[in-house]
């Protein structure tokens, strides 16, 4: 398929999936003209498509959809905001002339090296997962290792299956989902293996994913080694010891013929590390200011490209307000600079965007390095907020008013997490948030 | 002679441990919820307890090998993978529009059909 693709815009987009999706649609909302979507996929709407089951929504549209249906609908509103959309193409680097306009290089099969002119420009190339590679499982390199994604996208989209008798490292969301979903495929799932003494996903995927199935969750525990020569045969796991190094001598062989893992995403940064752009280390995505301005003027980030989130709807919410910007500062408007930068104080692992400014309302990410409950976020002395529990695979989202920092003079705000003793049962809004991602 | 019986809620990320206390079939007492969702689980995880489900069937003609589908209610839990098999066996032809019934009437209940997730 074959998009139109012009050689003049507004705001260039990199990155067709729901962020991306978004960030166009907020840009023409904002009043920017022509707008234009580069995807690397045969078809827009990025990892939605291959996350067949519900969860999806519940914030942004009120109702539970699946992930090809939430897709669906961005295309739709895609087509109506009359937004250029041109997939299996590669944006292969970004030029600033010395008037400010930005030369964006896009790669395509058929039409060669095109470059694009405009004003802004959106980053929004998603993340990736971690694979073997990245906690190095010793053993030997057979066929059958893979990472949860993958698998799925294999599943989901192209109708293979991975193998019969699966085993999976890491209990987040997406290694849950595909427990649930090589079961009603047929496999055999022998178990989730998890190294931390929690799950990283929802509960309640827990309970839909595995008790449902009579698959079990093991807990501090992990993969030691991979056996097998041409085909996976065998998996070696154990519990982890005291000293947080897994306990060899209480290590036993588990038969499958497929690892899934499902380890973590990194934000998909080349592009923008090509650019120069300042990276957060513990985010791995741009550091952003309150615009989602990354540090090259007039290009913008949002999505998991910027920081991974777990619910699509908060993408969506963060793209929308990304391509709003871009959309503005195609038009020549310019925001005053920020002048307080956020730190993570306690319990706080990063907070999303790093810099403030007085007089606007922000919308806070964060996460939290360990689990809590109940708790209270402290801004500074400007802000408290209790929250009922945190845990790290859940993001925080909260927003600090205007008011609040009005006549704040410091050039650094500090974010905490505190326990809040003889706190009340009931819960607060800004955590405890339903769907699946 | 009063029983007990746990769940933990799926309402909300929360995740409620419930308790649940019965004589036979008679509910007597629902613990632990923060909120009525959490009520209303326990009892209807009791009494019949359902999911929704999606999975994929084979489309021919299309750019994917297989089309997303949900089931348009919630189906007995205990039949899940039995309503899988049976949607496995569906091969549909290109196009296909999002919402199309790809089956009606799973597993012989009246108005639980099957539906595209997508168009293609």
């Amino acid at each position: 398929m074959l998009g139109r693709l012009q050689n003049r815009y507004d705001v260039v987009v990199v990155g067709g999936g729901p962020a991306g999706l978004a960030a166009a649609i907020g840009a023409r909302d904002a009043g920017a003209g022509r707008c234009l979507v580069v995807d690397r996929e045969p078809e827009a709407g990025g990892i939605l498509l291959q996350c067949i089951h519900s969860g999806f929504g519940l914030h942004h549209f009120k109702e539970e959809l699946t992930g090809p249906e939430y897709a669906q609908r961005f295309f739709e509103q895609a087509l109506e905001h009359d937004i250029d959309v041109v997939p299996e193409s590669y944006v292969s680097g970004i030029g600033i002339d010395s008037d400010g306009t930005r030369r964006v290089r896009v790669l395509n099969e058929t039409r060669g090296l095109h470059t694009v002119d405009c004003r802004s420009v959106v980053l929004a190339m998603g993340c990736r997962e971690r694979t073997r590679g990245a906690i190095r499982i010793p053993g030997t390199r057979p066929a059958g290792v893979l990472t949860a994604g993958l698998a799925q996208k294999f599943v989901n989209l192209m109708g293979y299956l991975p193998g019969r008798r699966v085993a999976i490292l890491g209990s987040g969301d997406i290694g849950l989902i595909m427990a649930r979903r090589l079961v009603l495929e047929g496999c055999e799932v022998v178990g989730v293996f998890e190294l931390m003494p929690y799950s990283n996903g929802l509960t309640r995927n827990v309970v839909q994913c595995l008790d449902d199935f009579g698959i079990p969750l093991h807990l501090s525990t992990t993969v030691t080694a991979i056996e097998g020569r041409d085909r996976v045969s065998a998996i070696h796991v154990a519990p982890m010891g005291p000293d947080g190094r897994p306990d060899l001598q209480r290590q036993r062989r588990v038969e499958c013929d497929t690892l899934l893992l499902s380890i973590g995403l990194i934000p998909e940064n080349e592009l923008s590390a090509s650019l120069g752009i300042d990276l957060d280390l513990v985010t791995r995505g741009p550091r952003v200011s309150s615009t989602l301005e990354t540090s090259l003027p007039g290009v913008f980030a949002c999505g998991n490209v910027l920081h991974v989130h777990d619910l699509v709807d908060f993408v969506t919410g963060e793209a929308l307000r990304a391509g709003r910007h871009a959309g503005e500062h195609a038009q020549g408007i310019r925001m005053a600079r920020d002048n307080i930068t956020l730190v993570a104080g306690d319990n706080v692992r990063y907070c999303v965007p790093h810099t403030l400014s007085t007089g606007r309302e922000h919308t806070i990410f964060m996460r939290c390095k360990e689990p809590m409950k109940p708790c209270e976020i402290v801004v500074g002395d400007r802000m408290r907020k209790r929250l009922s529990f945190v845990v790290p695979a859940e993001m925080i989202m909260f927003t600090i008013k205007p008011d609040a920092l009005e006549g704040y003079h410091e050039d650094t705000l500090r974010i905490d997490i505190r326990p809040l003793e003889g706190a009340g049962r009931r819960a607060t809004d800004a955590a405890g948030q339903g769907g699946a991602a | 002679m009063s029983e007990n019986a746990a769940f933990t809620c799926i309402g909300c990320p929360i995740g409620c441990p419930l308790q649940l206390t019965h004589e036979g079939r008679e509910i007597l007492e629902i613990e632990g919820h923060q909120c009525n969702r959490g009520a209303k689980y326990a009892r209807q995880e009791f009494t019949d307890p359902r999911r929704g489900m999606s999975t994929t069937v084979r489309i021919e003609g299309a750019r994917w090998a297989r089309l997303p589908v949900k089931v348009t209610k919630p189906i007995p839990k205990n039949r899940v993978i039995e309503a899988a098999r049976i949607i496995h066996g569906v091969v549909v032809q290109a196009p296909v529009k999002v919402g199309d019934v790809v089956l009606r009437n799973l597993l012989g209940e009246e108005g639980v059909d099957v539906i595209a997730t997508r168009s293609m």
